[in-house]
């Protein structure tokens, strides 16, 4: 099997809004494909070159534009992007907010077992075309939308604040304990988010002071327990990152590129109440969420003192405090240690989202996974700018679909 | 710079409340807010919370009248003045300022158009070293352009050190400048509203107003077309602009500062644009609801209905832009010869020219000229826009070809010489839409 290399890749400015530039989802693809490929060294030539002996494809991750913009048969539309793209095999891959993650492992596929040699994945998503009340039911069918989601105003949020709920009812911390954690965890993103050019709330106030007031007009109590700063954000954008296979290097004498070192893919039940009724036996509150992180470990041969950063899916404070145990870097009930100890600040140890991950980047659900997955790569190879984490060799990401149902994880890593 | 205490002076208006929010949010620090009228002040503090979204900053708002100014200097690390643009209220409020300033404090003016060196000479001499111009654009949470004016007095060191405070701190994109009359981000967009401005009474015929701005629209680079803006800005600030600029600065666009008579006749009238109702637009409101959008007749001096203005190269330009497809947008530009591409054309060339022009002037260095428009402007600053001609044609040549009337003014090659790659991508500025 091949192993499967990381050529390079762009992302969208995430504070744009599109629909207020006037622009359609061609226009989106267009330069998030052409800065992709660009940053990856590949011509539109390159592409019909390698078309011609069926070499490369294209992976579209994008989770529901039929509601956000009324459109379907997404894989299709690289064609639209440009001409080099008629007759390159593109499909479409759908895992809710994980979208771009499932398109990422059908691209590696395909690079391991040698029918492509080079795979562009492109995740996207605009929402900001509708108003966000709209947008919320919208994103209600990433959970069982007829049990959960149905005629109930910002489902997620709601689903979020459970998980928080269900947090301090299985471990025995302090209410105030936990909500300040999560408060960390929103400022640490939001101040990361200030180092990248590309995030959404770059120019954004925030403050460790700002995230725990919570019920304020500015700060509103959103589900549950859960407050706006704990959310987070609706965007518009695309992510692409393009993998090759080892012939490909050979061929182009490309080398010190990064590698694809391990993967893991676990799906839990869909329904928020019987994914905690499964966590009864396990330690951990989302087991199978651990159990694709601890999959990931197997297969790359490393354990979490191999990794040098995380990317996480805050979709909420609530998940990335999850996340922390899942990763390993605490025990499970004990994940606010690595917060107020400053183990996941970006000057610590083990820093968590230097990017400012879904709160601070932002989150366009179809574009989540391989904006994740290209910061990894901008990590391991030292290009991150203000928000590179020194010395990096290897790197894991979290992204997760749904309630985290779908669970996704990659190790990118230096080539040994 | 350790700053833990601020001090604004003219809290109230516009500027001041936001700027209030900045050093109490991004800051962190504690600030005692000055107006006239502490009661006022009580009632602006929720606006300055609005303005950066953070209640957790209120309780740092502190409210105080003119009779407490020397207590509150007296214990602030920073002062921010930030009256109303009077010369008279300046050099009093300043004199005030410097006798109670502590030696180790910053004092700064947020004046848009006053000599900050004229500011400073109302210190005392041992605290003038420590006065510095600040000017911010509205609203300055989403504008992140802060303008930095050394005088003759300043102390360089301490410049460094504020300049990395507004840069760090403050999350400010700071862009030094001279002590010169508008300083540099309104001196460059003032030029192109203002000239625009003067081809709306030129062109009356052809419409005026609304059919300047639908040549100059969001599809040439900006958020808002350029008579729009001046009418959002306020007719009288943007008199006091450019006549500030025309009776004080003498460069080969000098005519283009001269505001039209129209203009001053509906100043008179006061009808100030946005914030009085009317202006170069009014919006009609019905009882019923309904609304309807009229814009000044130069001719009849009568409002009317807008029309919708059909010139194919501006069509094609959207059509493309929506798609992503720049390039194009751009040939239809260059290669339209209508009498509307021709007028959008030479804006956006004579806007490269006099951009690079005033940053020499104005500026320490070329992309300053990038930084003001795209940060205090929202425009796709000048090194973006003649990067984005460039992908279509040889912009010297156009530049010669179609701006003849400046070719013997100034030296373009010169100019041109020191031209180098934005660090802003043109693709987010040119937008389909009005």
């Amino acid at each position: 099997m091949s192993k499967v290399y990381i050529l390079g890749g762009a992302q969208t400015d995430f504070e744009r809004n599109w629909k207020k530039e006037g622009k359609n989802m061609v226009a989106l693809l267009k330069e998030a494909v052409t800065d992709g490929l660009a940053n990856a060294d590949i011509t539109f030539d390159d592409i019909k070159e390698l078309n011609k002996d069926n070499r490369v494809a294209c992976f579209v991750g994008n989770f529901i534009a039929e509601k956000y913009t009324e459109q379907g048969h997404l894989g299709a539309f690289m064609t639209e992007v440009n001409a080099a793209f008629y007759g390159v095999p593109s499909a479409r891959y759908e895992a809710a907010c994980a979208s771009s993650s499932v398109a990422i492992d059908a691209a590696q596929t395909k690079i391991k077992s040698g029918d492509y040699d080079v795979a562009i994945v492109v995740g996207w998503e605009l929402m900001k075309t509708v108003d966000s009340k709209t947008g919320g039911d919208f994103l209600g069918r990433a959970a069982f939308y007829e049990k959960e989601g149905k005629d109930i105003d910002f489902p997620f949020p709601k689903l979020f604040g459970k998980l928080a709920d269900e947090t301090l009812k299985k471990y025995p911390i302090e209410e105030k304990r936990y909500m300040d954690a999560l408060a960390s965890i929103s400022a640490i993103n939001y101040s990361n988010g200030k180092r990248n050019p590309m995030a959404q709330t770059r120019k954004w106030f925030m403050s460790y002071e700002q995230a725990s007031t919570r019920g304020t007009e500015t700060n509103p109590l959103v589900g549950g327990k859960l407050a706006v700063s704990d959310c987070s954000q609706v965007t518009d954008g695309a992510a692409v990152v393009v993998l090759a296979s080892e012939k490909f290097m050979k061929e182009r004498g490309i080398k010190e590129k990064p590698v694809i070192k391990g993967y893991g893919h676990r799906v839990a039940p869909m329904l928020f109440e019987k994914k905690m009724a499964d966590n009864a036996a396990s330690a951990f509150i989302l087991p199978w969420t651990r159990q694709a992180v601890v999959d990931a470990y197997k297969r790359s041969g490393l354990t979490v003192d191999d990794m040098d950063v995380f990317e996480t899916h805050d979709c909420f404070t609530s998940s990335e405090y999850a996340a922390i145990s899942s990763f390993g870097l605490t025990e499970p009930s004990r994940e606010y240690e690595a917060v107020e100890s400053g183990l996941i600040s970006f000057d610590g140890k083990k820093p968590i989202n230097p990017s400012g991950g879904l709160i601070g980047c932002g989150h366009p659900v179809g574009a989540s996974g391989a904006r994740m997955f290209l910061d990894l790569y901008k990590q391991v190879t030292g290009t991150a700018g203000r928000y590179q984490i020194h010395g990096v060799r290897n790197a894991m990401m979290l992204n997760i679909g749904g309630s985290a149902t779908t669970n996704y994880v990659f190790v990118v890593g230096v080539d040994r | 710079m350790n700053i833990k205490t601020v001090t604004v002076v003219g809290a109230t208006g516009t500027m001041g409340a936001n700027i209030a929010g900045i050093f109490a949010s991004f800051g962190g620090a504690k600030v005692y807010m000055i107006g006239r009228d502490i009661e006022k002040v009580k009632r602006t503090i929720p606006r300055t919370v609005k303005s950066v979204k953070a209640d957790s900053i209120a309780k740092n708002l502190i409210p105080a009248d003119f009779t407490m100014l020397e207590q509150c200097v007296a214990d602030s690390d920073l002062v921010f003045e930030s009256c109303a643009e009077n010369i008279h209220v300046k050099t009093e409020t300043a004199a005030r300022i410097g006798k109670a300033l502590k030696s180790d404090a910053v004092s700064c003016t947020g004046t848009s158009g006053l000599s900050v060196t004229a500011l400073a000479e109302c210190y005392p001499e041992d605290l003038r070293s420590r006065f510095f111009g600040v000017h911010m654009f509205n609203p300055p949470y989403s504008m992140s352009l802060c303008e930095l004016i050394e005088t003759k007095y300043s102390e360089k060191e301490l410049a460094d050190e504020l300049k990395d405070y507004l840069d760090r701190t403050l999350l400010r994109t700071v862009v030094e400048v001279k002590d010169s009359p508008a300083f540099l981000g309104n001196r460059i967009g003032f030029q192109f509203i203002n000239e625009a401005l003067q081809y709306a009474e030129t062109y009356k015929d052809n419409g005026g107003i609304d059919y300047i701005d639908a040549i100059l629209g969001s599809f040439t680079g900006r958020s808002m077309a350029p008579l729009n803006t001046s009418d959002f800005v306020g007719l009288d600030v943007h008199k006091a602009i450019v006549d500030n600029i025309y009776q004080n600065t003498d460069d080969y666009a000098h005519e283009t500062f001269i505001l039209p008579q129209y203009v001053q006749k509906l100043i008179d009238e006061k009808k100030l644009g946005r914030k009085s109702g009317e202006g170069l637009y009014k919006l009609v409101r019905y009882d019923n609801g309904l609304k309807r959008p009229t814009v000044l007749d130069i001719n009849t001096g009568m409002y009317r209905d807008r029309i919708p203005y059909v010139f194919p190269f501006a069509d094609n330009m959207k059509k493309y832009i929506a798609e992503g497809e720049y390039i194009k947008a751009f040939d239809q530009l260059v290669n339209n010869h209508s009498l509307e591409a021709e007028i959008c054309l030479s804006f956006l060339l004579k806007y490269i020219v006099y951009s690079l022009y005033a940053a020499k002037e104005v500026g320490y260095t070329i992309e300053a000229a990038d930084d003001v428009m795209a940060t205090g402007f929202n425009w796709c600053p000048p090194l973006a826009m003649y990067q984005a001609l460039s992908s279509v044609s040889d912009v010297k040549t156009l530049i010669k070809e179609r701006l003849t009337d400046i070719r013997g003014k100034i030296d373009i090659d010169g100019l041109l010489a020191d031209i180098k790659p934005s660090r802003y991508d043109y693709r987010l500025y040119f937008k389909s839409g009005k």
